[in-house]
C-alpha cells in the first residue's frame, strides 16, 4: 500500500478547499486499500507558492492547485486555469472530457515530471468590488484594482486600469484602507468569506476577466506510476466525479452568497452588452499575443478555440436550450499560425 | 590563512550588502510618493522591494555569524572550563549546523538549478524573473556554510575572533 | 518508522540540548529540522525545508518592514532624542517622589510608539538613566527593573515587529494586531508607573525625591519639553498615525518612519557619513539574527507537522478535555516557559501552528489569544536564563550591580505582566475596543 502526503494552495480559511477534501475522501474511499492519501491544509507544510516545486522534486506526492500560479514556469498554465472572456464552466468541462483537454494538461504538467488530473470547475467569478461603481470602461481608466493573472493584468492595463498583485489574505485591509481602488478574488460564496461586503459598496459583474476557472491535483509521475492501472483508473474516476459536484455546489453558494451580498446593502450593476463586445475584443488582441509569445501556450488555445469553433453549430442551433454561448473570440488562424513555429 | 579568507570575503559582502537597506526603502518611499501625491504608483515597486529585500538579509547569514550575531543561550556553558566550552561549541557546530547549512547550501543549488532552465518568472502582467533570487539563496547558503567552517576552525585553533577590518 | 509521538518528544529534545549546549538557536532550530526528518526515516521530506524559506521567508512581502524598523530605531537613537526628552522630563519630575523612574516609564511608553524594536529603548535609557537614578539613592533592583522592563514596551506598543511577525503566520492584518496591542501594551506601561508610585511612597528609601543640581524656570522647562517631544510625534503621527487612518501599509509605514527619522537626525545635525554607515552595518547584523530564527523556526516546524508530530501533539492537546479557559491558561504557561529559554521568534514560531488552530476550533477571538500571547511573551525577554533585556542591561550596568540585583528587580514587573494578563483575560474588549471603532466588528 502506497502512502501520500498531499497538501494545497488553499489555506482552511477560504471555502476552496471543500473542492480538495472532496477529492481526497472519494479517492480514500474508492482507491484507499492501495493508496492512502494524507491531506494537510494549505500553508502548513509549505507556502502556496511552492506547492508546484514540492510536488516537481517529489518531496511530497501530490498538491491542489490553480494552474494559473505557475504561468510564471510556463505561460501555457494560465489557459489551463482561467480565460479572460472564453470559456465558461462547462466548456472547460466539455473541452477537458471529450476534445482532447486532460491530454494536454498531463502534456503540459509532463513537462515538470507530473500528472494532472481537473477535478474542480467554478463558474464566472465575482467580477470587481469598489467603493466608486464601474459601470464600463472608461470606470477602469487609472484605477488600481487587484487582479491575478498574466492575460488579465495585460488586459485591465489595455482598458486603462493598473494591475496590482497581492496576496488573497492581503486584500481586505488595502480595501479598506484605499491602498487599492478595488479587487476581484474569487466566486461570490469564496469573496463573502472573506467579508468584501464590509469594505465595498459597488459590485460590478460579470467577471469578464475570468470567465471560469480548473482547479486540481498535481501526482508527481514516479508517485503515480507506481499505482496499479486499477487504482490510477479509481483516482480519475474520483477526479470526475468531484468536478461534476464541484460545479452544482459552487453555482449553488454563490447564489446563496449573491443574496448575501444584497442583504448587506452592496449596489451589484452588471455591464451591458456593448461595454462586454468591446472588452471581448481587447481580451481577443491580449489572448493572441499571448499565445504567439508562447508556442506552448498557442497550442494550447488552439486546442481551446477548435473546441469553440467544433461545437459552435450544434451548440447554436440548440439555442436558447444549450450551454452558454460561442464567444466571438480570437482570431483562431493568427494562433494557428503561431503554433505552428 | 583559509579563515583571513573566508572572513574577508563574507565582511566585503556584508558590508556592500548591508547598503541594500537603502535601496529598498527609498523605492517604497518612491512608490509612495507617486501613488498619493502623483497618483501614479509604479509598475514593478512592489515585486522588485520585496525581492530586495529577500536578497538582503539572507545574504548577510555569514556575515551575521562572522561577526557572532545569531543568539543564543550561553548562560550554561559559561559555567565551563574553557576548554570543556571550545569543545561543546565545536560539537554544536557538527551536531546542528553542517547537517543545517549542508542541507540548505545542496538543496538550494538544485532548487535554483530548476528555476534557471525554466527560466522562472512571476505571474503577473509584469514579469520579473524569479532565479536570481533563488540563485542568491544558494550562493548565501555557501557563504554560511564557509563562514561556520571558519568558526569552527577559530575554535580549534584557539584563534579569538579578530575583526580584521573593523 | 518511529511514531510520530516519539518524533515531537525526539524533536524538541534535541531542541533543548542544542540551546544548552550554547549554540545559535537559529542553527538548532535548522540542524534539528534535519536531524528529524532523517531519524523520522523520510530524509525525503528536506526538501520542505528549501520550500518553507524561499516562500514563507524571502518571498514574504509583510517582513520587508522588520529591517526598516530595526534601521529606524538606530536612526533615532542617533539623533540624540531620547536623552534630550529624558533630560527635560527627569528635570520636571525632580522632586515627586520616584520623579526618577517615573521618567523612564513615560519616556520608555513614548519611545515604544515610535520604535519597534526593544534593544534600543534599553540600550538609551540604561546609558541615561542607570547612573543619575544610582547616584540619587535608588535601590539597584528597582532600578535595573524600571530600565529593563520600560524598555520591551517598544515590542508591544505598536508598531512592533514582533506583531508584524506575528500578523505575518496567523490570518491576521498586521492593521488590527497594532489596533488590539495598543490599549494593552499603554495600559501595561501605566501599571509600571503604578507600581514606581506605590513603592516610592511605601519605601521612601528605594526611590527618594531628589533635588537637580541645574535651576531652571517652571516655563523654560515646559517650553524644552515641548521642543523636544515634537519629532518623536511627527514619528508616532507619520507611522501610527498614517497606518491607523488606513493611508499606508506597515511596509510603506516602516519605509516612511525610518526616513522621517534619518531627516530628524539630519536636522539635529547629528549626520556623520561614519555613523549612517555604522547604521546600516549594524541592522544588516540584527536584521539577519532575526530572520535567520525564523529561517530555522520555519524549517523545524515544517518537517515537525510532516512527520506527524505537529498532529500528535495537537491530539495531545485536545484529549486533556480542559474548559476552554483552562485550555488557553495552559498554553500561556507553555509560552511563558518557552519565553525562559527561547527567543520570542522562536516562540510563535513553534508555537503558532500548534495553538492557532485549536483556539479558531473553540471559537475563540484570535486576536484577542494573539495579543494575549503578545503580553505575556513581554516576560520572555525578563526571565532568565535566556532574556534580551538581563543581557542588554547586565552589559551596561556597572559592575557595582550585581546580576542578582537585576533578576530580582525585573521579577515584580513580571508579576504586573502576568496581573496586565488577567485584566485582558477577564475584559476581552481592552483588545477588541479599538480595532473594532476603527475597522468595525469582525
Ligand atoms: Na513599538
Ligand atoms: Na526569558
Amino acid at each position: 500500500q502506497q502512502s501520500w502526503t498531499m497538501t494545497s494552495t488553499w489555506p482552511s480559511s477560504l471555502e476552496l478547499i471543500e473542492m480538495d477534501k472532496h477529492f481526497v475522501d472519494l479517492a480514500n474511499k474508492l482507491a484507499g486499500d492501495e493508496v492512502k492519501i494524507d491531506f494537510y491544509e494549505g500553508g502548513s507544510l509549505v507556502p502556496a507558492g511552492e506547492v508546484f516545486g514540492a510536488v516537481e522534486s517529489g518531496t511530497i506526492q501530490a498538491g491542489a492547485d490553480w494552474p494559473g500560479y505557475w504561468a510564471g514556469r510556463d505561460p501555457a498554465f494560465s489557459p489551463l486555469a482561467t480565460h479572460a472572456s472564453l470559456f465558461n464552466a462547462v466548456d472547460y468541462v466539455n473541452w477537458i472530457q471529450q476534445w482532447g483537454g486532460a491530454d494536454i494538461y498531463n502534456e503540459v504538467y509532463g513537462r515538470f515530471g507530473m500528472v494532472y488530473l481537473p477535478y474542480t470547475v467554478t463558474n464566472n467569478e465575482s467580477g470587481f468590488r469598489t467603493n466608486a461603481p464601474i459601470r464600463n470602461t472608461a470606470d477602469l481608466k487609472g484605477k488600481r484594482l487587484r487582479l491575478s493573472g498574466l492575460e488579465q493584468g495585460q488586459l485591465l492595463e489595455r482598458l486603462g486600469g493598473n494591475q496590482v498583485s497581492m496576496a488573497g489574505g492581503e486584500i481586505y485591509q488595502s480595501l479598506e484602507r484605499g491602498v487599492i481602488d478595488g479587487a476581484e478574488f474569487s466566486t461570490p460564496n469564496v469573496d463573502y468569506s472573506g467579508g468584501f461586503h464590509q469594505v465595498t459598496k459597488y459590485w460590478s459583474t460579470p467577471g469578464w476577466h475570468q470567465s471560469s476557472s480548473v482547479f486540481g491535483v498535481m501526482i508527481n509521475k514516479a508517485a503515480w506510476d507506481a499505482l496499479s492501472p486499477g487504482a490510477q483508473e479509481k483516482l480519475k474516476i474520483a477526479a470526475d466525479a468531484t468536478m461534476l459536484w464541484s460545479l452544482a455546489f459552487t453555482e449553488k453558494r454563490a447564489t446563496e452568497a449573491y443574496g448575501k451580498f444584497q442583504e448587506a446593502g452592496v449596489e451589484i450593476t452588471r455591464m451591458d452588452d456593448e461595454t462586454l463586445a468591446e472588452i471581448q475584443t481587447i481580451a481577443n488582441s491580449v489572448i493572441e499575443d499571448a499565445a504567439c509569445a508562447s508556442p506552448t501556450s498557442a497550442k494550447v488555445y488552439l486546442s481551446q478555440l477548435e473546441y469553440l469553433n467544433d461545437y459552435k453549430s450544434w451548440r447554436d442551433a440548440s439555442a436558447p436550450f444549450n450551454l452558454g454561448r460561442t464567444p466571438n473570440g480570437p482570431d483562431i488562424e493568427k494562433i494557428r499560425a503561431c503554433a505552428g513555429q | 590563512m583559509l579563515i583571513r579568507l573566508i572572513d574577508g570575503i563574507n565582511e566585503i559582502v556584508g558590508r556592500i550588502v548591508s547598503l541594500v537597506a537603502i535601496i529598498f526603502a527609498a523605492m517604497i518611499i518612491y512608490d509612495v510618493v507617486m501613488r498619493y501625491v502623483f497618483n501614479a504608483p509604479t509598475r514593478w515597486a512592489f515585486d522588485v522591494t520585496r525581492q530586495l529585500y529577500g536578497f538582503y538579509f539572507i545574504m548577510l547569514g555569514g556575515y551575521a555569524l562572522r561577526h557572532q550575531s545569531h543568539v543564543r543561550v550561553d548562560l550554561l556553558i559559561e559555567h565551563l572550563s574553557a576548554g570543556a566550552r571550545r569543545w561543546v561549541e565545536i560539537a554544536g557546530y557538527f551536531i546542528f549546523f553542517f547537517p543545517f547549512t549542508w542541507v540548505f547550501l545542496t538543496r538550494s543549488i538544485e532548487f535554483a538549478q530548476r528555476s534557471w532552465n525554466q527560466g522562472e518568472t512571476t505571474y503577473g502582467s509584469v514579469q520579473l524573473p524569479v532565479y536570481p533570487l533563488k540563485i542568491a539563496m544558494a550562493v548565501a547558503a555557501g557563504l554560511l556554510f564557509i563562514q561556520g567552517i571558519s568558526e569552527v576552525l577559530k575554535l580549534v585553533l584557539h584563534k579569538e575572533a579578530k575583526n580584521d577590518f573593523a | 518508522m518511529i511514531s510520530p509521538e516519539l518524533i515531537a518528544i525526539v524533536m524538541f529534545g534535541l531542541l533543548v540540548i542544542g540551546l544548552f549546549m550554547g549554540h545559535p538557536l537559529a542553527f538548532v532550530l535548522g540542524g534539528t529540522a534535519v536531524l528529524g526528518a532523517v531519524i523520522a526515516g523520510k530524509p525525503m521530506v528536506l526538501g520542505i525545508i528549501i520550500n518553507r524559506i524561499f516562500g514563507d521567508v524571502l518571498d514574504n512581502f509583510t517582513l520587508i518592514a522588520i529591517p526598516l524598523f530595526v534601521l529606524m530605531a538606530r536612526f533615532l537613537s542617533d539623533s540624540g532624542v531620547t536623552d534630550k526628552m529624558f533630560e527635560s522630563l527627569r528635570l520636571l519630575l525632580a522632586q515627586v517622589r520616584g520623579g526618577l523612574a517615573l521618567a523612564v516609564v513615560f519616556i520608555s511608553i513614548l519611545l515604544a510608539a515610535t520604535t519597534g524594536i526593544i534593544g534600543a529603548s534599553i540600550t538609551v535609557m540604561g546609558v541615561m538613566a542607570l547612573r543619575p537614578m544610582l547616584q540619587y539613592g535608588y535601590s539597584p533592583s528597582l532600578t535595573a527593573g524600571v530600565i529593563a522592563s520600560s524598555g520591551c514596551l517598544g515590542i508591544l506598543i505598536p508598531p512592533s515587529i514582533m506583531l508584524i511577525l506575528m500578523s505575518s503566520y496567523s490570518p491576521l492584518s498586521v492593521g488590527e494586531l497594532f489596533a488590539g496591542a495598543m490599549v494593552p501594551g499603554v495600559l501595561l506601561g501605566l501599571l509600571y508607573a503604578g507600581w514606581v508610585t506605590i513603592v516610592a511612597i511605601v519605601r521612601p528609601d528605594m526611590a527618594p525625591a531628589v533635588q537637580p543640581d541645574e535651576k531652571i524656570s517652571r516655563g523654560a522647562l515646559w517650553r524644552m519639553l515641548a521642543v523636544e517631544a515634537v519629532p518623536p510625534l511627527v514619528l508616532i503621527i507619520g507611522i501610527l498615525g498614517t497606518m491607523l487612518a488606513g493611508v499606508a501599509t506597515a511596509t510603506e509605514a516602516s519605509a516612511i518612519g525610518a526616513a522621517l527619522a534619518l531627516v530628524i537626525v539630519i536636522m539635529r545635525r547629528k549626520f556623520e557619513w561614519k555613523t549612517f554607515y555604522g547604521a546600516l552595518l549594524e541592522t544588516g547584523r540584527t536584521s539577519a539574527m532575526i530572520l535567520f530564527i525564523v529561517v530555522g523556526a520555519t524549517a523545524f516546524t515544517g518537517v515537525f507537522n510532516i512527520t506527524g508530530g505537529l498532529r500528535a501533539v495537537q491530539d495531545v492537546m485536545r484529549g486533556l478535555d480542559m474548559a476552554p479557559w483552562m485550555l488557553i491558561a495552559v498554553m500561556m504557561f507553555i509560552v511563558f516557559i518557552l519565553g525562559a529559554f527561547l527567543d520570542w521568534t522562536g516562540i510563535v514560531l513553534l508555537s503558532f501552528p500548534i495553538f492557532l488552530p485549536i483556539v479558531q476550533e473553540m471559537g475563540i477571538s484570535l486576536l484577542w489569544f494573539v495579543v494575549l500571547m503578545a503580553i505575556v511573551l513581554q516576560t520572555s525577554f525578563l526571565t532568565p536564563p535566556f532574556g534580551y533585556a538581563l543581557f542588554y542591561l547586565r552589559a551596561i550596568a556597572p559592575s557595582s550591580v550585581k546580576t542578582s540585583e537585576i533578576i530580582a528587580g525585573v521579577m515584580p514587573f513580571i508579576g504586573l505582566i502576568i496581573a496586565m494578563c488577567l485584566l485582558v483575560a477577564f475584559f476581552p474588549s481592552l483588545v477588541t475596543w479599538l480595532p473594532e471603532n476603527l475597522y468595525g466588528p469582525k
